[in-house]
């Protein structure tokens, strides 16, 4: 390493404008499509989809994850895939409890309850 | 090579420790993304706490929706408030980084762009903090608060006559439904938007510090990763954001 400093990497103005205006579309579209009244299932995908463009957006220009070290990337990247761990296994958990314990009836309805705390 | 002479070959914000400024520069940079990943496998807890409440009371997340208890218009312009303060941020490091080392009217110029970006940034991030106080005192005010605290009217709940904990949601002919929770839908609600309000908060008082040292004219292109590692904190906040508007506001 002769020099001391490098020039950083400047991204030119149209580039954050064009990014900016994206974003800004994106939100209005995603604010749009929640009034279309889609099944509950469905417009949850919707909006991860979309949320996840803008975030990829923001990472990569506003972020400068373009332009930055393999290895802060990577850093980035390792959390993203913890957190999908996390998530894939804690699901996987609430989606197969059922199945060994027998505690059904604590998401049913207790029509009873009423009448017995009245008594 | 004496250390009189090392001494005079590093300018005055370079550590005595770092080579050079770039061996500086990315070890400050792999800091803050040590820190950025962090705060992301911290917020996932949160997230996942949503997951979990959405998967045990899926009624509750569309009745929220349905009844329209959070505001939609404020919700979408904070998101267009904070967007903006993270593109001005953005421009403010762009310009922090056009700032010759060579001090001069150019480097006034640039340095003064830079200060007039943050101090847009810092105001923007103010008036998101101003929309959340109101969407905060109205729900304070009719009661949509969380866990026990809850006490909403138009969708009463149901609490244990002895021990006050709230079993379900007072249905027709006293039937309780226990299937449904907005006491906990208020929980996430407010426990999520108020550490990203709490980081808004904290985002403020660093971008001042960015001003303040801006003013006493520091920071040139081979030093600016304070002004760099601010903005990447201050758009990580953006990018929570980005997910907590529609699971909060949005989905049904």
């Amino acid at each position: 390493m002769g020099h001391s400093h490098s020039e950083p990497h400047v991204t030119p103005l149209k580039v954050y404008f064009g990014i900016f205006g994206s974003l800004i579309c994106l939100t209005f579209v995603t604010v749009g499509v929640s009034y279309l009244g889609l099944p509950p299932s469905l417009s949850i995908i919707v909006a991860m989809a979309v949320a996840t463009v803008k975030a990829t957006l923001v990472s990569l220009w506003f972020m400068h994850m373009l332009h930055d070290t393999k290895f802060n990337v990577s850093l980035f990247l390792a959390s993203i895939w913890f957190i999908g761990i996390f998530f894939v296994f804690t699901t996987l958990d609430m989606a197969s409890r059922d199945k060994v314990l027998k505690s059904s009836d604590t998401f049913e309805y207790r029509k009873d309850y009423a009448a017995e705390v009245a008594k | 090579m004496s250390s009189e002479h090392a001494h005079a070959d590093h300018p005055p914000y370079q550590a005595h420790f770092f080579h050079t400024m770039e061996q500086q520069n990315s070890s400050s940079k792999l800091g803050m993304w040590c820190f950025l990943v962090q705060e992301l496998l911290f917020f996932s807890g949160l997230f996942m706490a949503y997951v979990a409440m959405r998967y045990f009371y899926p009624d509750t997340f569309s009745e929220v929706q349905e009844r329209n208890l959070l505001s939609i218009p404020m919700g979408f312009t904070n998101t267009l408030v904070l967007l903006t303060s993270s593109l001005t941020m953005a421009l403010a490091v762009r310009e922090a980084q056009l700032i010759p080392i060579q001090e001069g009217a150019e480097a006034q110029k640039h340095r003064s762009n830079m200060m007039k970006l943050l101090l847009v940034t810092a105001i923007l991030a103010c008036v998101f903090l101003v929309i959340k106080y109101f969407e905060y005192t109205h729900k304070i005010h009719i009661g949509l608060l969380p866990g026990s605290f809850y006490d909403f009217p138009e969708w009463p709940v149901f609490k244990d006559p002895g021990t006050g904990k709230i079993l379900g949601v007072m249905g027709e002919n006293g039937i309780i439904d226990v299937r449904s929770a907005p006491h906990i839908f208020f929980a996430l609600y407010f426990v999520m938007t108020g550490v990203h309000g709490l980081h808004v908060v904290i985002g403020v008082g660093v971008i001042l510090w960015l001003f303040l040292r801006g003013k006493r004219g520091e920071f040139n292109q081979e030093n600016y990763s304070a002004v760099e590692n601010v903005g990447l904190y201050w758009h990580l906040v953006d990018l929570i954001w980005i997910f907590l508007f529609p699971l909060l506001y949005l989905v049904q």
